[in-house]
């Protein structure tokens, strides 16, 4: 079942003289359980469609049609807490907030959408737990390395249930056995949770592990391999 | 409950930044309650001395006695008066008076006093001015010596004169013909007010009553002492219903300067502190714009993963305001302090004590702030913080997540 559709989606910038494409009538579709990348040059359209799939940014024309919603039909207001409720963000620099711990920052999205507490702490910890960081709850993100803030923030991802997680570059900013434990952890709850993920990347590793890999440039999709599970 | 903990803990992430507007702020409200203190205090003390030494809280007088203060303008059943007023609630002493004015003089000069006639008991009841008399100086009436006079020590120094020196008083009569007689001072005051002090003469009620021929039982003044001066307007009216053949006037009446500058201070300490509060909110203003700039990559995090933009303008309007809070606090602290501290032992201003007195002031000053103005000033502060994080907090609103998430 397809959870994400992309309809000739486009993107265009107007910031220059000449008008920038990124992104360039691409249709797509995401299913349910999947773990795909997109990858390609710098520039080739990646980050802007990521943020159009999850609704930060409004494409110049075309529709994303998340779970039957159509992102860019949805009120201001109606998108912030559909993204709370649906997307969960991984990004680049990790991007934990740095005066709460590792524990209070996974509770954060469960404190935005009013879960009671006993529910938000057994959660909190079952994530941390399968995030290999059981023992880093009461850490604060400063006190963590770059790889265990990566595992936080994929934590905190998955922490309001959503339907998918975008993954903006999760490892670029990590050495290889950091990489590593973050595939494998993000493998693992594919695997047996069933969680979507869809990467934005060009880390010949995250490429390896991927199921799918869509290939952009100049904002169009140029090839989409599934590969033999 | 999480938007009060990020707030609070953001604070302290730039200690530096946070601890130079803390302090300003407390410099600020320091500075601020410090100087109104010290104004409410020189203001208070006005007030006090006015009513201790000069005019008490309520006066009656026959309703056209205070147009020129002729001396046949009196009240009459001046006892029966005291008498019904001593029994009302909350009075502490009632006295009568004998007003007119005249001149005094000693083999040296000559000088326009108001004389003031007075029983020494009842007067002692209403007034303090037999306290500010040292044991040097004489005393109040403290004998039954017939024609005894206590004048200020600034007339005394300016007629000349020294205790138990012979002033001869000359003024009108009940009859209107000039009369006279001489007097021997028995004392020798002085308040803080020095104009005042040359102006006024002591003599005892039954020595002028005689003098001028006044009859008995008519005074020109009573003059009533409450508990508490703010019922003094109440008081007032309740005497004029009794007592209709007279004029009854509170103190603000009798002295609307002492109301004026009762009103004045609480404008001129709300402004002072408006200014200051003024200055201390662009500060933070300035404050927060840096810490949205520093933060905009974590607000585009927020916003991306689903923070409303009410609740981003609630965590930096909570950070604003806990800043100035803790401003606020530690200013109110050692504003409380200070002011407690000198509330005690005065400050010394008597190298100035000639020009302060010379318009009514004491040389020696005791600040004081009641404890609703710290309220007030919290309050203040909280409204402050709330206004000053209405900018930033805009700003942070126009942040566009996906832009915000890639800034350094």
């Amino acid at each position: 079942m397809s959870i994400i559709q992309i309809n000739k989606l486009t993107k265009t910038y107007h910031d220059t003289e000449v008008p920038v494409h990124a992104v360039n009538g691409v249709d797509l579709s995401f299913e349910e359980g999947e773990f795909a990348a997109i990858v390609g040059p710098s520039g080739c359209g990646k980050t802007t469609l990521m943020n159009m799939v999850g609704g930060l940014e409004q494409p110049t024309s075309g529709d994303v049609i998340v779970d039957g919603s159509t992102m860019s039909k949805l009120s201001s207001n109606a998108l912030i807490d559909f993204r709370l409720r649906n997307i969960g963000f991984v990004f680049q620099a990790y991007n934990l907030i740095p005066v709460l711990s590792a524990k209070e920052n996974v509770e954060f999205i469960m404190q935005l959408q009013n879960w009671n507490k006993k529910e938000m702490d057994e959660r909190t910890l079952a994530l941390l737990e399968s995030v290999g960081l059981g023992d880093k709850i009461n850490s604060k993100p400063n006190q963590l390395s770059g790889g265990q803030q990566q595992r936080v923030a994929v934590a905190r991802a998955l922490a309001s249930k959503p339907k998918f997680i975008l993954a903006d570059e999760p490892t670029a900013n990590l050495d290889s056995i950091a990489t590593n434990q973050l595939l494998d952890i993000m493998e693992k709850l594919n695997r047996e949770e069933n969680m979507t993920f869809i990467f934005a990347t060009h880390d010949q590793r995250v490429m390896d592990k991927a199921k799918r890999v869509v290939t952009l440039d100049d904002g169009k999709v140029i090839s989409d391999i599934l590969k033999n599970p | 409950m999480v938007l009060l903990k990020i707030a609070w803990r953001s604070i302290w992430r730039s200690k530096l930044r946070s601890a130079v507007v803390i302090f300003a702020i407390a410099s600020g409200l320091l500075g601020g309650l410090f100087s109104s203190a010290w104004i409410n205090g020189m203001a208070m003390q006005r007030v006090k001395n006015t009513f201790a030494y000069e005019i008490g809280h309520i006066q009656l007088h026959n309703p056209d006695f205070s147009e020129n203060m002729d001396v046949k303008k009196t009240i009459l059943d001046t006892n029966e008066k005291i008498k019904g007023i001593k029994e009302s609630q909350g009075v502490m002493g009632v006295t009568d008076r004998i007003r007119i004015t005249g001149m005094a003089a000693t083999a040296n000069k000559n000088l326009g006093v108001n004389v003031v006639g007075v029983t020494p008991e009842t007067e002692k009841k209403v007034f303090e001015l037999y306290q500010r008399i040292d044991s040097a100086s004489g005393g109040f009436f403290e004998n039954d010596k017939k024609n005894a006079i206590v004048i200020s020590k600034a007339l005394a120094t300016e007629l000349n004169a020294r205790l138990k020196s012979k002033i001869v008083l000359t003024f009108q009569d009940f009859n209107g013909e000039i009369t006279g007689a001489a007097f021997k001072v028995v004392g020798l005051y002085k308040t803080d007010n020095n104009p005042w002090d040359k102006m006024h003469v002591f003599v005892k009620n039954k020595d002028l009553r005689r003098i001028i021929e006044l009859p008995e039982d008519q005074s020109h003044e009573i003059v009533v002492l409450l508990n508490d001066y703010e019922q003094a307007d109440v008081k007032a009216q309740e005497f004029q219903v009794k007592y209709p053949d007279t004029k009854v006037e509170d103190w603000a009446e009798v002295s609307p300067y002492l109301s004026l500058m009762s009103g004045y201070m609480d404008t001129m300490m709300g402004l002072f502190m408006a200014i200051i509060l003024g200055a201390l909110g662009f500060g933070i203003v300035n404050t927060m714009l840096m810490v949205v700039l520093e933060r905009t990559r974590e607000l585009g995090m927020l916003m991306a993963i689903g923070m409303t933009k009410k609740r981003i303008f609630m965590m930096i309007m909570l950070e604003t305001i806990f800043l100035a809070l803790v401003g606020a606090v530690l200013g109110e602290l050692l504003s409380m302090f200070f002011i407690y501290h000198f509330g005690h032992v005065g400050i010394d201003l008597t190298s100035m004590a000639e020009g302060m007195e010379s318009v009514g002031y004491s040389a020696i000053t005791y600040p004081m702030l009641e404890g609703y103005r710290y309220l007030q000033i919290t309050l203040l502060v909280i409204v402050t913080g709330v206004v000053a994080s209405v900018y930033p907090a805009f700003k942070a609103l126009k942040l566009h997540p996906a832009e915000a998430i890639r800034s350094i």
